[in-house]
C-alpha cells in the first residue's frame, strides 16, 4: 500500500537522519494505534493508571544502577528530570496521594544534588500548586539539557525501545533535550554543570551571554593617571614631554591612541568593538605592570561626578603606599567585633578608609561607629546633641549617655543593608519598610529617603564612583537610582526570585546580582538589559565581588560554595567548596591577586586568584578543565561570623562580624 | 497524604466558630494549609540569611508574614533562637518550655540590668597573614608542619634529590624566648618567691604560650634528673608541670611521654632531697596527684597510659628489695589513682606486704629510728589508701538505698508468695557462700527483724553495717575482733530462719555489698580499729 510505503520511506530517512527519538517515537505512535484498535480496555487503564509512572521510573531507575559503570553516572544524571516530572504529572492529573508516595520513596535519590529543590516541590499538592509556583512552572516550561555521551545516549534508546516504556519515553521526549557528544564519557566531577538547569532559560542565557560585555576598566581614573605620572616621569623622549607641555588634556589623548594603536599593531587583539575601548594600555614600558594596568580601557556610559581635588590627593597618597598583595605576601586583617548585638546585627559597612563603621540593626536603627575616635573619651556628643534635637526625629545623637557611636532613626523596619559612598561622607541604608534612606556622616543627618521598591530592600551598594547607585529587593528587581533624584533611573527586572545581592562593575558601566532562583546575572545600567547570565550555584547566592581589573566575578552563596566568573565569556573559571556555612561577603584585594570569603563558619578565608586566573589563560583552549582556587589560609575567629569585608586602598583588610556566643 | 492532617483542619474550624465543616472542604484544605505553611517558611528562611543569621527565629516568621500581607502572629517575639524540647515518647514532637509565671513573681522582682549598649571593638586577626596569639583569636591549635618549600631549597646543587630530613628549624620569638628564660630562671634559684607564684599563674593561662611546650618539657626532663638532691628545684618544677597541665590553651599531649618519668622519678625515687630532714613525703604526694590527674584528663586519649604508670608503681611497691620511701610513693601514687585502683593493685597484696612491714615497725626489731619512721609513714599511707577505698565503698550505698526500696519491696513480696523454688535455691546459695559472705550476709538478715518495716529499704546496707557496729561494740569493749565476729554469727544463727524471706532480689546486691563487708574484715584485720575512722559517721549514727 501506499500508506505503508511512505511510512517505511520516512523511517528510513529518520534512521539515516539519525533522528532516533522522533522515530521511536513513530514507532511507538503505530504500536499504539494498532493495539488501540485490538483492545480500547487496555489504552484507558495504561493512560489512567496512576501506578504506570512508579512502574516506569522504577524500572528506569534499577536499570539505569545497574548500567555499565563507566556509563553509569551519565545515565543517572536523566533520572533527576524524569522523577520531577513524574511526580509533577502525577499532582497535575490530581493523583496527590499517588504523586506523594511516589516522591517519598525516590527522593533520596536525588537528596544530595537537588535538596533544596526538592524542599520546595515536596510542598506541591494541587494542580492549583503547579501554577503558582514558580519552581514548578519554570521547570514544566523548559526542557532540561543533559550532556550524554554517544554510547550512553544508544543504551538509553535501547532500552526505552526495548521495554516500551511509554510513560518514560513521553518525559524524556517532552521534558529533556540531549546534547550527545562523540567520544568518551564525561569525568563524574563535572556532573554540576551537566545537568544545569532548564532548557529554554538556558537557551536563553546562551543568547544573552552572546552579547558583548566590556569589561575593562575606566579609562582616566586616578589609578590610571598615577601610573601615567610614573611612565611619564621616566620617559624622555621628546614627544611625550611636549605633549605634556601644550596640554594635559590632548596630551592624554594622543598617548592613547597612540598606544592603541600599537597594541592593534603587536599585541593580541581583544574581541572588543572599536569604537569603544578606546584604549589598550596593554604594551606597558613597565615590566611590573600589574594586572590591572593591563586590562582595556572603557569610556563611561554615565556621566560621572567629579573627585575633588584633596580626595584625589589622598588616592594617590594611598596608592603609593598600598601594600603588594601575592600569593606569599597575606594581608594584615584587622578585625571589628561586635559586642551585645543580642541577635539584632543584620549587616555591616566598613568605609573605604576603615574610619566608619555602620551596622544595621532588625529593631530599625542604624549605628555609626567612627573608630578613630574608640578609646578617646566622648567629648562631641554635647556638640552632636543640639545637631540632634534640631533635626528632631531624623537623627538622635542625643548627649544623654555619651554614646559612643552615632545612632541614625527613621527606618521602619529591620535594616537590611547599610553602604558608605567611596569617600564616606555619605550613607545609604535599605530596610524592610521598602525605602532606602541616605545619610550624611557629616551633619549626622537624614537627607533623602528613596521609595520606590515595593517590598524590603535586601541590598544597596554605591557605585564605586559614588552618586548612582544599585539597590536589590523583594520584589524581584534591582533598581539603579542617583542621589539627586527619589526616582529610580532604571529597573532591572528578569529574576525568578528575590534579588538578594548587588554589586557594580569597576568601570560603572555594569552591575550583578545574585539572586535566589541560584543565577547571577549581570545588568548593561545605560540599557537596562540582561547582558550575562551566569547559572551554576546550588542555592541562594549571598555576595558577589568584582575584580579589580574588571575581568572576573566572584559568588558565594547559602551552603559555602565560592565560583568565580569569566564576564567576557559567561564561564565558570573555578568553582570550590569554600565554606561550611553561608558565605556572607567577599572582597578583592586591591590589584587583585587575593580574594577574601567571609563566612557564618567564623572564618576568613584567603584565596590565591593570581595563580588560577594564570593558569586558566594558559590553556584557555582546554575547555570544561576547572582548576580550582587555591585555599592560602584560613583565619578563624573566636565564634564571630564574619558580615563584611573590605581591602582599604592600601591593601589592608578590614572584617567585621558580631560575637555570637552560646548558639 | 498531607502533613496536616484533615482533622486538623476540623479542629481549626471549630475554633473559629465553624462547628460542621464538610469533610471534602477539610480534605482540600489540607494541603494547600501545608502549601502555604511551606511558604511562609521559604520566606521566613530569606528573611533569615539577610538578617545574616543561620537560626530561625519567631521575628523570621513575623517578617515573612508581613511579606505576604498576613497578620503577624503576636507575642513570640524573642531575641535569642526559642529552646525546643522533646516531647517524651514521641520521636519527632517538640514543644517550647513555656513555664507559667506568676505575676506577683515579676512585679516583686528587682529590674533586671539594663542590657549592655552595642559596642565595636577592633583588633588584629591576622598581621601579614600571621595570627598573632592575643586573647581576641582563637588559640592556635598545633604547630604546624615545616613547610614544603623548605626541604626543596635544601636539594642538593648536583640536581639529585636527595630526600634528607632535614632538623626542623623552629624558630622562636624574642619575647617567648626571654620569657621561657625568666620561668627558668625562677624556677632555679628563686621557687619562693611571691613573682614565681605569679608566673605559675602564668603558665597556666596564657594562650600563646604553645611554641614553649617542648623547651619546657626538656627543661623539666632535664633538671628533674640534674637535681634530684635539691627539692626546692623539684617542687618548683613539679609545679610548673602542673600549671602547664591546667592551661587550656596548651595541646600537651604529645609532650606527656617526656614528662611522665620526670614525674615518676618524683614519686618512687630512693632519695630525693640531700639532707634528712627534708619533707620529701610533700613533694611525693603532690607528684602523686599530679600523675593521676594525667591519668584523668588523658587516660581516655593514651589507653596504656595508666597502665604503664600502674605497672611502675606496683614493681615498686611489691619489690622488697626497694627502699622505704620507694614502697611509701609507689602507694601513694596508686592511692591518688581512686578506689578501684587501691583495690585492685593494693588490697591483694596487703597482708604479705604488712608481713614484711611489721618488724620494721616494731621498736624492738629495728633500731634504726630513720628506718622505723619510714616504715610508719609507709604504714600510714597504706592505711590511708585502703581506708578511702573503704570510704568510696560506703558512699555508694546511701543512694542505694533510696532508690532501690520501691522495686525490692515489691519484688520481695512476689517471691515470697510464688516462688518456692527460687527461695529454695536462694538458700542454697548462702549455704554455700564462703563463711564470712555467710556471716556478713546472715548478719545483715538478722538486723531485718528489728526492722521489719523498712525491710527492703535495709538491703544495701545491712550487707556491711552491722558488722561495723558490732565490731565498734566489741572493740570499745576491748575485745579481739574474732568474738566480735563470732558474735555476729551468733545472731546470724538467730536470724536463719528469716534467711528464707528474703534474699533472691537481694543477691545482686550481695555480690558488691558482701565485697565491702569482705574488705572492712579484712581490713580490720590489718589495721585494727584504725580503719574505723574512715567510716561515714551518718551510716554509723544511722544504726546507733
Amino acid at each position: 500500500m501506499e500508506d505503508e510505503e511512505m511510512e517505511k520511506k520516512v523511517q528510513q530517512y529518520l534512521h539515516r537522519k539519525g533522528f532516533r527519538l522522533t522515530e521511536l517515537a513513530l514507532q511507538e505512535e503505530r504500536n499504539r494505534l494498532s493495539t488501540t484498535s485490538l483492545s480500547d480496555v487496555s489504552l484507558s487503564r495504561s493512560d489512567n493508571d496512576p501506578a504506570r509512572y512508579y512502574d516506569g521510573y522504577n524500572k528506569l531507575r534499577t536499570w539505569a544502577y545497574n548500567s555499565l559503570d563507566q556509563y553509569k553516572h551519565e545515565l543517572l544524571r536523566v533520572l533527576y528530570p524524569v522523577f520531577i516530572h513524574c511526580f509533577m504529572d502525577l499532582v497535575a492529573e490530581g493523583h496527590t496521594q499517588e504523586a506523594r508516595s511516589f516522591f517519598h520513596t525516590f527522593r533520596e535519590d536525588h537528596e544530595l544534588m537537588h535538596s533544596r529543590d526538592l524542599q520546595k516541590l515536596e510542598g506541591i499538592l494541587s494542580p492549583l500548586h503547579l501554577e503558582e509556583m514558580d519552581l514548578a512552572r519554570s521547570l514544566r516550561e523548559n526542557k532540561f539539557r543533559i550532556k550524554l555521551c554517544e554510547y550512553s545516549y544508544e543504551l538509553l534508546l535501547q532500552y526505552l525501545q526495548k521495554t516500551q516504556a511509554l510513560v518514560m519515553l513521553g518525559i524524556i521526549n517532552e521534558r529533556i533535550i540531549f546534547e550527545v557528544s562523540a567520544g568518551q564519557p564525561s569525568l563524574i566531577s563535572d556532573d554540576a554543570d551537566v545537568v544545569a538547569l532548564v532548557g529554554t532559560s538556558k537557551d536563553l542565557a546562551k543568547q544573552i551571554n552572546q552579547k558583548e560585555v566590556h569589561w575593562g576598566l575606566l579609562e582616566d581614573s586616578v589609578e590610571e593617571r598615577m601610573e601615567k605620572a610614573l611612565s611619564d616621569s621616566d620617559k624622555t623622549e621628546a614627544e611625550s614631554k611636549d605633549a605634556d607641555a601644550e596640554d594635559n588634556n590632548k596630551a592624554r589623548n594622543s598617548l592613547i591612541k597612540k598606544s592603541s594603536e600599537g597594541g592593534k599593531q603587536g599585541g593580541p587583539l581583544k574581541k572588543l568593538k572599536k569604537d569603544k575601548v578606546v584604549g589598550a594600555t596593554g604594551k606597558n614600558n613597565k615590566s611590573e605592570a600589574s594586572m590591572v594596568s593591563a586590562a582595556p580601557r572603557v569610556k563611561p556610559e554615565l556621566t560621572l561626578p567629579a573627585t575633588p581635588v584633596e580626595v584625589e590627593q589622598s588616592i594617590l597618597e594611598d596608592l603609593r603606599n598600598r601594600a603588594q598583595l601575592n600569593n606569599l605576601a597575606l594581608p594584615s586583617v584587622s578585625f571589628y567585633t561586635f559586642l551585645n548585638t543580642h541577635n539584632g546585627l543584620n549587616c555591616s559597612s566598613i568605609s573605604n578608609d576603615g574610619s566608619l563603621v555602620v551596622g544595621g540593626f532588625s529593631d530599625s536603627s542604624v549605628k555609626v561607629w567612627d573608630m578613630a575616635k574608640i578609646g578617646q573619651p566622648a567629648k562631641t556628643s554635647s556638640s552632636q546633641g543640639e545637631n540632634g534635637s534640631s533635626q528632631g526625629e531624623h537623627l538622635s545623637s542625643t548627649s544623654e549617655g555619651k554614646r559612643p557611636y552615632t545612632l541614625f532613626q527613621g527606618h521602619s523596619g529591620p535594616v537590611y543593608s547599610a553602604a558608605f559612598s567611596p569617600f564616606g561622607d555619605f550613607l545609604l541604608s535599605s530596610s524592610s519598610d521598602s525605602t532606602i534612606r541616605l545619610w550624611s556622616t557629616k551633619l549626622n543627618a537624614n537627607l533623602v529617603c528613596y521609595k520606590g521598591h515595593n517590598y524590603p530592600v535586601w541590598d544597596v551598594q554605591f557605585s564605586p564612583v559614588g552618586h548612582y547607585f544599585a539597590s536589590a529587593s523583594h520584589d524581584r528587581t534591582a533598581r539603579i537610582w542617583s542621589m539627586d533624584k527619589i526616582q529610580p533611573l532604571r529597573i532591572m527586572a528578569g529574576h525568578l526570585a528575590d534579588v538578594d545581592c548587588v554589586q557594580w562593575h569597576v568601570n560603572c558601566n555594569y552591575i550583578a546580582t545574585g539572586s535566589s532562583d541560584k543565577t547571577v546575572r549581570l545588568w548593561d545600567v545605560q540599557t537596562g538589559e540582561c547582558i550575562r547570565m551566569f547559572i551554576g550555584h546550588r542555592s541562594m547566592v549571598l555576595s558577589l565581588a568584582m575584580s579589580p581589573d574588571g575581568r572576573y566575578m566572584a559568588s558565594g552563596d547559602e551552603d559555602g560554595t565560592i565560583m568565580m566568573w569569566d564576564l567576557s565569556t559567561g564561564r565558570c573559571v573555578s568553582p570550590l567548596a569554600g565554606h561550611n556555612s553561608c558565605v556572607w561577603s567577599l572582597a578583592f584585594s586591591c590589584e587583585g591577586a587575593l580574594l577574601a570569603s567571609g563566612s557564618a563558619d567564623c572564618t576568613v578565608k584567603l584565596w590565591d586568584v593570581a595563580s588560577s586566573t594564570k593558569a586558566l589563560k594558559m590553556d584557555d583552549t582546554k575547555a570544561g578543565s576547572t582548576n580550582r582556587l587555591r585555599l592560602l589560609k584560613a583565619l578563624p575567629t573566636k565564634s564571630t561570623p564574619v558580615y563584611n569585608l573590605r581591602f582599604s586602598r592600601r591593601n589592608l583588610l578590614f572584617a567585621t562580624g558580631a560575637l555570637s556566643l552560646g548558639s | 497524604m498531607s502533613i496536616v492532617p484533615k482533622e486538623t483542619i476540623e479542629v481549626i474550624a471549630q475554633s473559629v466558630g465553624i462547628p460542621t465543616l464538610h469533610a471534602d472542604v477539610s480534605a482540600a484544605l489540607a494541603p494547600d494549609v501545608e502549601y502555604r505553611l511551606r511558604e511562609i517558611m521559604q520566606e521566613a528562611i530569606k528573611c533569615m540569611r539577610h538578617a545574616k543569621r543561620t537560626v530561625l527565629t519567631a521575628d523570621d516568621v513575623d517578617s515573612a508574614l508581613t511579606l505576604r500581607n498576613v497578620e503577624p502572629v503576636y507575642g513570640f517575639a524573642s531575641g535569642d533562637p526559642l529552646r525546643f524540647k522533646r516531647a517524651v515518647g514521641h520521636k519527632d514532637l517538640f514543644y517550647i518550655d513555656d513555664r507559667e509565671v506568676d505575676f506577683k513573681e515579676i512585679i516583686e522582682a528587682p529590674l533586671p540590668k539594663a542590657p549592655l549598649d552595642t559596642a565595636v571593638v577592633a583588633h588584629w586577626l591576622a598581621i601579614e597573614g600571621v595570627q598573632p596569639a592575643i586573647p581576641e583569636n582563637p588559640p592556635i591549635d598545633a604547630i604546624s608542619a615545616p613547610t614544603e618549600n623548605k626541604r626543596i631549597e635544601h636539594v642538593k646543587d648536583d640536581g639529585l634529590p636527595v630526600d634528607i630530613k632535614l632538623p626542623v628549624k623552629h624558630i622562636l620569638s624574642r619575647e617567648l624566648q626571654m620569657y621561657f628564660d625568666k620561668i627558668a630562671e625562677l624556677t632555679m634559684s628563686r621557687s619562693n618567691t611571691p613573682i614565681f607564684r605569679e608566673a605559675l599563674v602564668s603558665l597556666s593561662k596564657d594562650s600563646g604560650l604553645h611554641p614553649l611546650v617542648p623547651y619546657f618539657s626538656y627543661f623539666i626532663a632535664d633538671e628533674v634528673t640534674r637535681s634530684l638532691a635539691d627539692l626546692p628545684v623539684l617542687f618548683a618544677l613539679m609545679r610548673v608541670v602542673q600549671s602547664l597541665l591546667r592551661n587550656p590553651h596548651i595541646h600537651i599531649e604529645p609532650y606527656l611521654h617526656q614528662l611522665m618519668p620526670s614525674m615518676i622519678t618524683c614519686i618512687v625515687a630512693k632519695r630525693l632531697g640531700h639532707r634528712l630532714s627534708d619533707n620529701h613525703w610533700e613533694l611525693r604526694d603532690f607528684s602523686a596527684n599530679l600523675v593521676a590527674s594525667v591519668c584523668r584528663k588523658y587516660g581516655h586519649v593514651y589507653h596504656n597510659l595508666q597502665i604503664r604508670l600502674t605497672k611502675t608503681l606496683i614493681h615498686a611497691f611489691l619489690d622488697p628489695h626497694k627502699a622505704l620511701t620507694q614502697h611509701y610513693g609507689a602507694v601513694q601514687g596508686i592511692s591518688a589513682l581512686g578506689a578501684s585502683a587501691i583495690r585492685l593493685l593494693l588490697l591483694p597484696n596487703l597482708e604479705t606486704y604488712m608481713q614484711l612491714l611489721d618488724p620494721e615497725l616494731q621498736l624492738e626489731k629495728q633500731k634504726n629510728e630513720m628506718k622505723r619512721k619510714e616504715a610508719w609513714r609507709v604504714y600510714g599511707a597504706l592505711l590511708c589508701a585502703a581506708g578511702k577505698c573503704l570510704y568510696e565503698r560506703l558512699k555508694l550505698f546511701p543512694g542505694l538505698l533510696s532508690a532501690s526500696t520501691q522495686p525490692a519491696l515489691r519484688s520481695n513480696k512476689r517471691v515470697a508468695t510464688n516462688n518456692p523454688n527460687k527461695r529454695k535455691s536462694s538458700t542454697d546459695l548462702s549455704a554455700s557462700q564462703p563463711p564470712l559472705k555467710k556471716m556478713a550476709s546472715d548478719a545483715s538478715m538478722s538486723s531485718m527483724d528489728s526492722a521489719a518495716p523498712v525491710a527492703g529499704t535495709m538491703d544495701g546496707f545491712s550487707a556491711q553495717l552491722p558488722n561495723p557496729i558490732m565490731m565498734q561494740a566489741s572493740s570499745s569493749g576491748q575485745m579481739a575482733d574474732g568474738i566480735a565476729a563470732a558474735g555476729a554469727i551468733r545472731r546470724g544463727q538467730e536470724g536463719n530462719h528469716h534467711a528464707q524471706r528474703v534474699s533472691t532480689v537481694l543477691r545482686q546486691a550481695w555480690k558488691e555489698d558482701q565485697g565491702a563487708g569482705h574488705l572492712l574484715a579484712s581490713l580490720h584485720d590489718v589495721f585494727g580499729e584504725g580503719i574505723f575512722s574512715f567510716i561515714q559517721p551518718p551510716e554509723i549514727s544511722f544504726f546507733l
